[in-house]
Formats: C-alpha cells, structure tokens, sequence
C-alpha cells in the first residue's frame, strides 16, 4: 500500500493541501519539499532493493481482471533512475522558485504533478502508464497558462493540446497490443504475438516523437519552455522531455526490439534531423531562454541517434545523455529565467558583461554552457563521445559527420557567452542589482556540482546502464 | 416494496404537500427508501420487465444522481420534484423493459413527463427550446411506433425478448424503430433540436434531458437490441460507425464556435452521443456492454454536474456567455474549481470517470476489429479537450470583469460534491462496473 501512497496521495492531496493551507504559503512549500524528499529517499530505497537485472514487483492494485487491467507497480533500474532524477529535480525547482508568486496554488500542482510522474515511471501496465501519463499535462497546463510570460496561454493552449493529440495515438496502440496479445502488461507482451507491429510501432513512434520533441513535432516546445517561468522549464526539460525518452526505450525498444530494427533507420534520419535544425536554429535567436531551448531540442535528437542504435552501447550512452541533458540544461534556463528577473528582459542584446556584476551566476552558466558543447570532465562530454562511438560502431564511420553538430553547439553557445557573460557592461545589466536569493542559488549549486561530479566519475551512470539493458547484450 | 411503486406513488401524491421544503425532505426520503430497496434488489416488479445486475448498479446510481439534483433545487421548484420522481420511475420502466412492447411503452411515458418537464416557461427563448423538443419528441415517437407497427406486421410478437434474426422486413421493421430513438439520443442527423433545447429550457431540465434521459435510453436500447445488433451484417456495422463519427465530429466541431456556455455544453452532448454509438457499433466484442454501462455511468456524473454548475452560476451572476466565466477561480474557487473537475473528465483526462468511461468504449471498437472508427473517435476526443480547456482557461487565466464574489451554497455543494465523488471514483475504481456488466 505504501508503494501506490506515493502516487495516489500526492494526486488527490493536492487540491486538500491547497484548500486548508492555501493561505500559508510557506506550509504548502514546506509540504511540497516534504514530499519531493520522502518521493527521492523513497526511491533511493527502491534503488538498494534492486536485483541485478529485470524488474522487481512492488505490488498490484485495483484489479479488474476481465480487463487485465491493474495498477501493477513494477519497476527496473531504469524506471527508478528515472525516479530517483524526477524527484530531485522536483526538489531542485522547489528551492529555486522559493520566491514565486501565488505559492500555495503553485507548490500544490507540483505535488500533483510528483504523484503522476511517479505513476508514469512505477507502472507496467500499459493503460494506468497512459493515464499518469496523461495527468501530467494538468498541472503543466496551468503551471504555464498561470505563471507564464505575455503569450503564456497560447502556449499553455497550444502544448495541451500539441502533446494529448499526440498521446492518443498511444493509446491506440496500447489498444491494439492489447486486443492482439491479452495483455496490458508491458513484462508480459511478446513482440511475435503483435499481429501488425509496423502499425502499433509507428503510432507509439509519433506518440513519443511529440513529447521528445523530434522535428517536425517540436514546436509546441520552444512556445511553452519560452512562455514557462523558470522553474517549469526546468521541469518541461528535465521530466517531461524525458518521458517521450523513456516510453521510446520502454515501448520502442525493449518491448518490439525486431521492429525498431527494422525501422532503425527512420529513427536515425529523425534524429539528425532534430539534432541539426534545432541545432542551426539555436544559433539564429537572439532570445536568450528560446536558445536553451533549442538546444535544448538538439541534444534530445542525440538521444534519439542513440536510441536507433537499438544496442547496448547506444542505449547506455542515450540514458547518459538524458541524465546529463537535465543537469545541463536546467541551470541553464534557470539562469536565463534569474537574468529576466534581475534586468525584465530576453534579448540578448541587452546583455553583456554579466560577469561583472554576477560572477558566481556567470561561471555556472559557462559551465553549464561548456558541458552543453561537450568539454571534457562534464557529463556533456561523456554523453556526446559515448553517442558518436555507439553510432559509429552500427552505422558505420559515415555516421561521424555528426560531430559537426560540437561544432554548431559551440558555435551558439560561445557566442552567447560573448553576448552575455563577458564584453562591456551593458546599460540594462550595470542598472541591475542581481540580488539572487541564495536558496535559489544552491539549487544551481547542486546542477553544477552534478555535471562535474558525472563528468569525471561516470561509472554509477554505466552500471545502471548494464542492469537496464543488459538483454541487448551487455556485460 | 417496489421502488417503481414507491416512487410513481410517491409522486402522484406529492402535489399534496405545500411548502417545498417539506417536500424536498420527503423526497429525498423517498430517494433514499427506494435506492435502498434497489440495493435489496427489487425493481420494476411487473411482467416484462426484469432487472440484470448492470441495470440495478445503474438503477442505483441514477437514484443517487436524483437526489442530487433535489438538493440542487431551490424551496421554490417543488413542481420539478414531483417530475424528477416520475422520471427516475419512467427511467426505471424503460431500463428493465424487456419486450418491445414494454419498451415502447415506457419510452412513450419518458417522452411525456420530458414534455412536462420543460413547459416549466419563464421566457419566450424557453418556449422556443420547450416546443423544439416537443416537435422533435413528437416525430420520435411517431416513428417509433411506425417500426412498431410494421414490426407487428411481420407477424413477430411483441411480448416476447427480441431476438437474432435474418429476416430483413423485422430487421427495417426495428431499424425504424432504432431510428425513432435515435432522435433521443441526438445522433446525427437527428440532433439538430437538442442543440437549441438544450440551450434554451432551464439549465436543470437540460441536466435531466441530456443527462438522464440520454444515458437512460442509450443504456436501455442498447439492452434491448443487443441481439438485433448481432445480427446486423457487417455494413449495417459500418453504417453504424458511420454515424458515430459524424456525430461525434459534428458536435465537437460545433462545440468549438460556440460563445454560449449552455449551447457548447449542448454540442459537447451530441458528440458524446457518438460516443455512446461506438459499443452499438462493437457489439462484436465482449466488452461493449461494459463499454455502454460505463459511458452511461460516468457521462450522467458529468453531464448533469456541468449543467447543475452552469444553473447556480445563471441563477446567481447570470453567467451566460464564455467570456461570463472569466476570473471565476477568484470569484468562488470551489466553484471553478468543481467545474474544471467535470469539464476535465468531459474531455477524457485521466484518473476522472470521463477517461475511463471512453477508453473501454473505445477498446471495445478496437476489439470489434473497427479501429479506423477508435482512431477518429480518439483524435474527436483530443479535438474536444480545445473547448473545455477554453472555458477552464476563462476561469483561472483570465481577470473578472465583475470581480463581486460569489457565496457557496450549501444545497448546491452538497449535490455537487456527490457527483465528484462519483466522477473520481469511476475514474479510478473500474472493478464494480466490469463485474455488474459480465
């Protein structure tokens, strides 16, 4: 019963701690934090209970057994890396919007949206995945539509709209597995029995491809991660992005290896794809948060080149680069969200010498910035180098053009560190006092402190990698 | 004692009671008397009629709805009590119907307590909405008792359980007949009076309508015809699927261009009725009666919680029109916040009866091998999240143009909160619906 406590509770909590404490700001958060560090220890413990491979069996509720159709808590070393990044990031966007306006209304939909991602990652029936899956976008959508800039409810309108349109192919799918195999269990589901795999393949495919976001579907993303505040780009980027991952490697390759094969390279075309053009087009915007966010976009494309691999290599590497895509990209919007606070302004041609006036902040974001573009000793270089070695090795040396994509990357983000961070001071950036609550800042600590700690010593990262993957030939 | 006797009883004799508060008690009573022995499993109690496991579960709910909606109710609408009890008894008749005759019958009688129910005329709009849906009550029952007719001339009779059969002059002959109730349901192309009554009656008589009646006759029908639907070839099928999506498309299209809260809720209704033709359509599958069940369980929750919701903020703000309900979060939090519960769940969002409901429905297409009719019916489905969000979206994103609050009322909370713990239970819970439906 504990194990569905911590996801049903925080759903249908919320809306209680919102009424009774709504007007103690400071408890809610309080509360918030509460839950997002029971949720961290919580699967820190789901972690040391592990076995060397396959999944453990928490438990099975609400079972209506005509319809094979149970909340089966199953989790592997995937699924609880998984949790374990979800609820510290939880906990990290908590200490840095500790100064957000209507905070009681703000921290009881990130308990919401703690007890739905939990499901998402905890469940292995294919139905109750859809629905935690689908009672994300809630909170999302009024995180956005509430606490977001000008367009803040296009944006909201548009990414609910964007990303359920596309999660109900999904379900279609789920469907047609279920009808042709009898089981909504993902463990249980034999890729032989799938009558028309291509079909399920490819509604799953673009299912997932949206939430990623892969070219041609991204555009819901640079609209919400623009008009999001901070913090909830942060989460956009670093659970949601994530999630259209992990139903990939879930659905797509573990359950239907033969036919990701098959349509290997599809993949691998959508990936570059994404990776290129979100790539080019990071360069071109001189809005400081829409560069992140292609960026953003890019490296999620890497992901996907990883993922078409189908191998253990690729997919050791693609869980790396998810990982190491949350610690990098978060400070980096953080910043960008704490530099629009202190100055009420994006374009980066307003910027320039932040250096001078906000060192610490400076240095984080050129980390976090170098690591996007792949320095060695951060866990953007692991993450790339193990991408192009994976790739090389199924696809053959051609596949090595990708490296240009360091060089894009370094291209954008050199720039805007001279844009930004170094030069003369700018008028708007001298006028600005850059105070930053410090309990903001150590949640930035905590992202830098990440990419060096992985980039150096990224063995913990591979050997769950092992255990995850271990069917597709590991060691 | 017969919870039909009890409450047509009950209702008979209730003009004799003055002052509705009095009555309103004794109603609820009554409500309660009856839900009880529904529980013991009592029903109709005469010849014809009998009562399966689905149709007591659902009989239950539907006691529970009502007494909802007599809590709703203010002192001064005693008249709707004595009708919502006819009702809730009519409903009775036509769910546990089990030969045609029967089935006529009741349905005839629903159809006349509808016809009282909204002459109930405050205005020359609800007069309008009032006769539309007589003219169009009317012609439905005309045609009803066409296919009757020519039923009976097939030499088939009507007391005994309809069954299978090949021979094509029975199966027109009860086409017809389905063709009559089809106006009920508001299925294309027999929807177009109940966008405008819907709108136009007072928003509690377009609760019942769109909520009660419609599940009622889509459950009862579906009941009755279920062998009939077997026997239908595979383009009658086809024919069936059909309609349900332009139904449903129709009505969620529509529902996008209204600026009227009660006429998008009106459109939202037509397109779940071509949601409730899918489990017609996939009568080849063994899960289409839970499917039917279970969209008729979870849509009398919402439905009738969104126009309930929809009557208190008229009565009290005469909120009307989309751009009325801007800043209603701040307003009366509570309020919006039930509303966004039920629009949610009327869009098909998880872990509410909404989502549930449709995705057995819609397995069980996928399960009748008619996948292209779920792929369709899903993408309606995400097509209607556009128009729901959009009202959520004039609740909390917008600022008020009236900012005066609005006071919680206790009677209308208390109906409220039982239809939400009916939405997130059925959202949740599906063991009750898949046992009572085998």
């Amino acid at each position: 019963m504990g194990y569905l406590g911590m996801i049903l509770a925080p759903i249908f909590l919320a809306v209680f701690v919102y009424a009774l404490f709504g007007h103690r700001p400071a408890l809610v958060r309080g509360i918030a934090l509460a839950t997002f560090v029971l949720q961290f220890v919580f699967s820190a413990h789901l972690f040391s209970q592990l076995p060397d491979t396959g999944f453990v069996l928490l438990g099975s509720f609400l079972a209506v057994d005509a319809f094979h159709f149970a909340l089966t808590l199953q989790v592997d070393s995937l699924s609880v890396v998984m949790l374990l990044l979800s609820s510290l990031l939880l906990f990290l966007v908590t200490l840095s919007s500790w100064t957000i306006e209507k905070p009681a209304a703000y921290f009881s939909l990130l308990i919401l949206f703690s007890g739905a991602i939990m499901g998402v990652f905890m469940t292995s029936n294919m139905l109750w995945f859809f629905m935690f899956w689908e009672l994300t976008l809630l909170p999302m959508f009024f995180l956005v539509g509430i606490w977001g800039g000008e367009r803040r409810i296009y944006a909201a309108i548009k990414f609910f709209l964007y990303t359920h349109a596309a999660s109900v192919l999904m379900l279609l799918a789920f469907f047609l597995v279920y009808t042709q195999t009898g089981f909504f269990d993902f463990t249980l589901v034999k890729e032989a029995a799938i009558a028309t795999p291509a079909l399920v393949w490819w509604l799953l495919f673009i299912g997932f491809a949206i939430k990623l976001p892969v070219f041609p579907f991204h555009t819901w993303l640079p609209d919400a991660h623009v008009e999001a505040p901070a913090p909830v780009s942060v989460l956009l980027a670093g659970v949601l992005l994530k999630m259209g991952a992990y139903g990939l490697i879930r659905f797509g390759i573990e359950m239907m290896p033969e036919t990701s094969r098959e349509f290997a390279l599809y993949m691998l075309a959508f990936g570059l794809l994404t990776a290129f053009f979100a790539g080019l087009l990071a360069i071109y915007q001189t809005h400081i948060k829409k560069m992140v966010a292609y960026s953003s976009i890019s490296h999620m494309g890497l992901v996907l080149i990883a993922i078409s691999t189908v191998s253990y290599e690729g997919l050791s590497a693609a869980l790396f680069e998810m990982l190491g895509h949350a610690a990098i990209i978060s400070p980096l919007f953080l910043i960008a969200g704490m530099i629009y606070q202190q100055t009420g302004s994006y374009q980066m041609r307003d910027m320039g010498g932040m250096m001078q006036q906000a060192p610490y902040l400076s240095a984080i974001f050129v980390l976090a910035g170098m690591a996007a573009l792949g320095m060695p000793a951060t866990m953007g270089f692991i993450g790339e180098v193990t991408i192009y070695l994976s790739s090389i090795k199924i696809y053959g040396a051609g596949i090595a053009v990708m490296a240009i994509l360091s060089l894009i990357s370094a291209g954008y983000l050199i720039w805007t560190f001279r844009r930004v961070i170094y030069g003369e001071c700018s008028p708007l950036m001298a006028s600005s006092a850059f105070k930053i609550n410090p309990i903001e800042f150590s949640a930035l600590l905590v992202f830098a402190v990440l990419i060096v700690l992985f980039g150096i010593y990224p063995q913990p990262i591979f050997d769950v990698a092992n255990q995850s993957f271990f069917m597709l030939g590991g060691h | 004692m017969s919870p039909f006797a009890l409450l047509f009883g009950g209702a008979l004799l209730s003009p004799l009671i003055q002052g509705g508060y009095w009555l309103k008690g004794l109603t609820l009573l009554l409500l309660t008397i009856a839900g009880y022995n529904i529980w013991l499993g009592e029903g109709v109690g005469l010849a014809f009629f009998a009562q399966t496991d689905a149709i007591r579960f659902f009989e239950g709910i539907l006691v529970l709805v009502a007494a909802a909606l007599v809590l709703h109710l203010d002192d001064t609408e005693s008249g709707r009590l004595t009708q919502l009890l006819f009702i809730v008894a009519g409903s009775m008749a036509l769910l546990e119907s089990t030969t045609l005759l029967s089935f006529v019958i009741s349905f005839e009688a629903l159809s006349i307590i509808s016809f009282v129910l909204v002459s109930n005329i405050n205005s020359e709009k609800q007069a309008e909405g009032a006769i539309k849906l007589f003219f169009a009550g009317a012609t439905s029952t005309g045609i009803v008792l066409l296919g009757l007719a020519l039923f009976t001339l097939s030499g088939q009779s009507v007391d005994t359980p309809l069954a299978a059969t090949q021979d094509s002059f029975v199966l027109v002959s009860l086409f017809i007949v389905l063709i009559g109730i089809f106006y009920k349901l508001t299925i294309f192309p027999m929807h177009a009076w109940a966008a405008d009554s819907y709108a136009q009656v007072n928003h509690v008589d377009a609760a019942i309508l769109s909520a009660v009646m419609k599940t009622v006759v889509a459950l009862a029908t579906f009941q009755l015809f279920s062998p009939l639907l077997t026997s239908l070839n595979q383009n009658m099928i086809i024919g069936l699927a059909i309609l349900a999506v332009v139904t449903m498309t129709l009505g969620n299209l529509l529902a996008l261009y209204q600026k009227n809260i009660a006429k998008m809720l009106a459109y939202s209704s037509i397109a779940h009725a071509g949601y409730m033709l899918i489990p017609f359509a996939a009568i080849a599958s063994h899960d289409a009666p839970t499917a039917i069940l279970y969209l008729a369980i979870a849509y009398l929750f919402m439905q009738t919680a969104v126009f309930l919701i929809l009557d208190r903020l008229h009565k009290d703000q005469g909120i009307a029109s989309v751009e009325d309900l801007k800043g209603l979060a701040r307003k009366n939090p509570l309020y919006a916040l039930l509303f966004s519960v039920q629009l949610f769940s009327l869009a098909g969002i998880p872990l509410l009866a909404g989502f549930l409901a449709k995705a057995v429905a819609f397995y069980a297409g996928v399960d009748a091998g008619l996948w292209p009719l779920v792929l369709i019916a899903l993408l309606n489905s995400a097509l209607s999240v556009a128009y729901y969000a959009w009202l959520v979206k004039q609740m909390y994103f917008d600022e008020a143009y009236n900012p005066q609050p609005i006071i919680n009322k206790a009677g209308f909370v208390w109906s409220e909160l039982i239809l939400l713990a009916g939405t997130l239970y059925f959202g949740v819970v599906a063991v009750d619906v898949f046992r009572v439906a085998s």
